[in-house]
């Protein structure tokens, strides 16, 4: 293992490894525009210059492997190598804009923060504005993307985002010199359903994002750690938030998930969270809203009417969205105040479709974020699932329903789901829906509790390869809406008289000591990787049908 | 005990210096009215005034004084303001909220939907006029704000009453840091009258 010494800090790398990672594990900032951790090494912009003992000339740290006993320095500690940086900055600042006041990326722009920075900054520029090359601003680049080509600093991370990780190569530069410009053909709207990710790598503010255009400044967002709940990929991301409202989600490097992409459905899945049919107090079918006692007690009244034979069970039911505690909550409640219950959380192929890749990047069919979490946690141990409840419904072997139920963040809810739903509930005498919107095919409950959607609880889910990951609070659920666990809680308490802890480390705690998969799992670890990865061993069936693993 | 230690005193000695003192006691309090004294003379008799007669009789102030905030226009009327929030970010009194939307007039992309100034909040300390750098945010001389609520008339002033009240116009241009004042002029001496032109409207009752 080579031995390297950044700025007179040692560190041990694996072979062919470059200075720029070198430096990055010690956490010696090298300036960078074309370098990206998860992009093809170019090597065009020079930003990165550094000094190597005994090299007659500066050399790229980005693409210069290093070698055992290698002394780097960077521009933080040679002035030689600050000097030459700042002539690089000289270069890019000739021609810019300085748009700042008015471009989104102030505030996170890497050409912003370079020519600040103390020991190499530079921003006096030598070039009146009237000379400026002026480039063409304001390219509408599909819904998702907007392009100002004078910002641009050349780097060509888009180029090979487009052309190596979404394929469709839909970006290139023409011209020479200081006429170089990006486009793309004849302006055409970009179709790369990863689109949205340019405006995240693109180092300075040439390509930003037509959703938070002008929304925000940057400064004023706090940020969150989370995952992506739309699909069971479980995307790493960060939701930027202000004022108890999602501003914006971009992805966080994650190189066993997602590397540092999401997908743009992901990226707007906030907006369903965000919209106005929330549903935000308990909600009884004739329409009548009312306060939480009231709910619960409702609640109490709907479900109690056990069947006098107790041959005909309760309908249990929920979607593999919810969080691993909510689920095991869940399972809690029905288990251990409806002896004669059924329990599932297949709406529809969901156990088929987890691993399903809808494209070569990062999308899955299985619009659920929890599938395997749910399956883990025992939920589908009998053949059956949503068509298999509403044959028994429609036999009037059915007492009651109790459904916790989250829309798809990606997407509408398939027809026949949201017409199956419909149908249980109509067929059901009693059904209590926890749920976090009002959705015309779940009008036919009996009471509607409202529960908190994604990013307004704690939890975990376990995605598509059996990696427990956290997703975090950001904001506050609307109204008089809870989190699922709390609501369950306080269900637990009215039939069994015992109250379970509701804090997301306890619950995790009782998953790792109950749950197989779980064991040695630390909830402050996360993410985890199972030891017992997809396909699972054991059976995961939809209907009569037999396992297909993909 | 204590009887045996007992001393007798005299006062009568203090007494006597006591009223010795009297005349120069009371020519002492007299030598510290003087002042006001000569003042109620020169103002009754000399009509020479310190105070004036607010609000009928105004001062002018210097031409930095930061009084209430206004929006500059560019010359068709639309606002310079880019809403680049730079006012709002380094405001210490948090009192400025903007919105921004797309604007599209050629060579312009952004402006604000909403801007606004909770004149109850701002301390007036100019750093908003300093931070922006569009000059599209400046103040003028006025210093005398009323609201009757903290509701639709409160000091919350927004787009058209940082643009459009008549007495922006009246009060004249303050603080704008990128003017070179001429400093002379900018300190009128206090005592100097307004020019009948220069004085403000009466104040309005109601807005909006
Ligand atoms: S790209 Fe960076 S430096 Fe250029 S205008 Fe935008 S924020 Fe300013
Ligand atoms: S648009 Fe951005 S990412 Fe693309 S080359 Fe220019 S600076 Fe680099
Ligand atoms: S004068 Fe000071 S307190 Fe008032 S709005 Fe401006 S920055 Fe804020
Ligand atoms: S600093 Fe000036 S341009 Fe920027 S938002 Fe404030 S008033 Fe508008
Ligand atoms: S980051 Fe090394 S040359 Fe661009």
């Amino acid at each position: 293992m080579p031995l390297v010494t950044v700025d007179g800090q040692q560190i041990e790398v694996e072979p062919g490894a470059t200075i720029i990672q070198a430096a990055d594990r010690l956490g010696v900032e090298i300036p960078r525009f074309c370098y990206h951790p998860d992009l093809r090494p170019e090597g065009n912009c020079r930003m990165c210059l550094v000094q190597v003992e005994g090299f007659a000339r500066l050399v790229v740290a980005c693409a210069t492997p290093v070698t055992d006993g290698m002394v780097v320095s960077s521009p933080h500690t040679s002035a030689e190598t600050a000097e030459a940086v700042q002539g690089v900055l000289e270069f890019l600042l000739i021609n810019h804009p300085l748009d700042c006041p008015i471009c989104d990326q102030a505030g996170e722009c890497s050409l912003q923060d370079f020519y600040m920075h103390p020991d190499y900054g530079l921003h006096t520029s030598q070039v009146d504005v009237v000379e400026k090359v002026r480039k063409r601003k304001r390219i509408e680049l599909g819904p998702r993307i907007v392009l100002d080509s004078e910002r641009c600093v050349m780097c060509s991370r888009c180029v090979r985002f487009s052309a190596d990780i979404s394929g469709l190569a839909e970006l290139q530069f023409i011209h020479r010199g200081n006429r170089v410009e990006l486009i793309a053909f004849e302006d055409r709207a970009l179709e790369d359903p990863y689109a949205g990710n340019l405006a995240d790598l693109c180092p300075v503010g040439a390509l930003t994002s037509r959703d938070f255009r002008f929304r925000r400044r940057v400064w004023h967002l706090a940020h969150t750690d989370s995952v992506c709940a739309g699909c069971s990929t479980g995307c790493n991301l960060r939701i930027d938030h202000a004022e108890n409202r999602i501003e914006r989600l971009v992805p966080r490097r994650n190189p066993a998930v997602n590397s540092s992409w999401i997908c743009d459905e992901g990226r707007l899945s906030y907006l369903r969270a965000n919209g106005p049919d929330r549903l935000s107090q308990p909600l009884l079918s004739g329409g009548e809203e009312v306060a939480w006692p009231d709910g619960i007690r409702h609640a109490q009244e709907l479900l109690a009417t056990d069947d006098a034979s107790g041959t005909r069970p309760l309908l249990a039911l929920a979607s593999a969205s919810a969080t691993n505690e909510s689920l095991l909550l869940f399972k809690h409640l029905v288990t251990r105040a409806f002896p004669h219950h059924r329990l599932d959380f297949r709406l529809s192929q969901e156990t088929d479709l987890v691993g399903a890749r809808q494209d070569h990047l990062l999308r899955r069919w299985d619009k659920h974020p929890n599938t395997m979490g749910a399956f883990y946690l025992g939920f589908s141990e009998q053949p059956g699932g949503l068509d298999d409840y509403l044959q028994a419904a429609e036999a009037g072997d059915c007492v009651a329903l109790v459904l916790l139920y989250y829309p798809p963040l990606v997407g509408d809810e398939l027809p026949p789901v949201a017409a199956a739903l419909a149908r249980l509930l109509e067929l059901c005498p009693h059904s209590v829906v926890l749920t976090t919107h009002r959705l015309p095919y779940l009008k036919g409950a009996s009471l509607s509790l409202p529960v908190a959607a994604w990013a307004e609880e704690e939890g975990t889910y376990t995605n598509y390869q059996g990696t427990v990951q956290h997703s975090a609070k950001a904001t506050e659920p609307p109204g008089a809406a809870r989190e699922a666990t709390a609501v369950l809680a306080d269900l637990l308490h009215t039939f069994t008289n015992h109250r379970p802890s509701t804090a997301p480390e306890v619950l995790f705690a009782e998953l790792e000591h109950t749950v197989a998969a779980y064991r040695g799992l630390d909830y402050q670890h996360l993410p985890s990787r199972l030891a017992s990865v997809y396909p699972p061993e054991g059976r995961m069936h939809y209907g009569e049908e037999g396992f297909s693993g993909r | 005990m204590a009887k045996r230690d007992s001393q007798v005193v005299d006062v009568r000695a203090r007494a006597e210096a006591t009223r010795a003192r009297v005349p120069q006691d009371v020519m002492g309090i007299l030598s510290g009215q003087e002042v006001t004294l000569r003042q109620m003379i020169r103002q009754t008799v000399g009509r020479h005034h310190v105070t004036i007669q607010y609000p009928e009789q105004r001062k002018p102030y210097s031409r930095r004084f930061r009084g209430v905030h206004v929006l500059t226009q560019r010359q068709d009327g639309s606002l310079k303001c880019t809403a680049c929030y730079l006012c709002e970010t380094v405001c210490p009194a948090e009192c400025i909220t903007i919105e921004a939307k797309e604007v599209s007039a050629p060579g312009i992309e952004k402006g604000p939907a909403r801007y606004e100034i909770d004149l109850s909040r701002c301390i007036f300390c100019g750093l908003c006029v300093e931070a922006c750098p569009e000059e599209a945010l400046i103040m003028s001389r006025e210093y005398d704000l009323t609201a009757r609520s903290r509701g639709p008339e409160s000091l919350r002033y927004g787009i058209k009453e940082l643009t459009e009240r008549p007495e922006i116009a009246a009060y004249g241009s303050g603080f704008r840091p990128h003017m070179q004042y001429p400093l002379v002029e900018s300190y009128l001496p206090l005592t100097a009258r307004p020019a009948a032109a220069a004085q403000p409207p009466a104040k309005r009752s109601k807005r909006r």
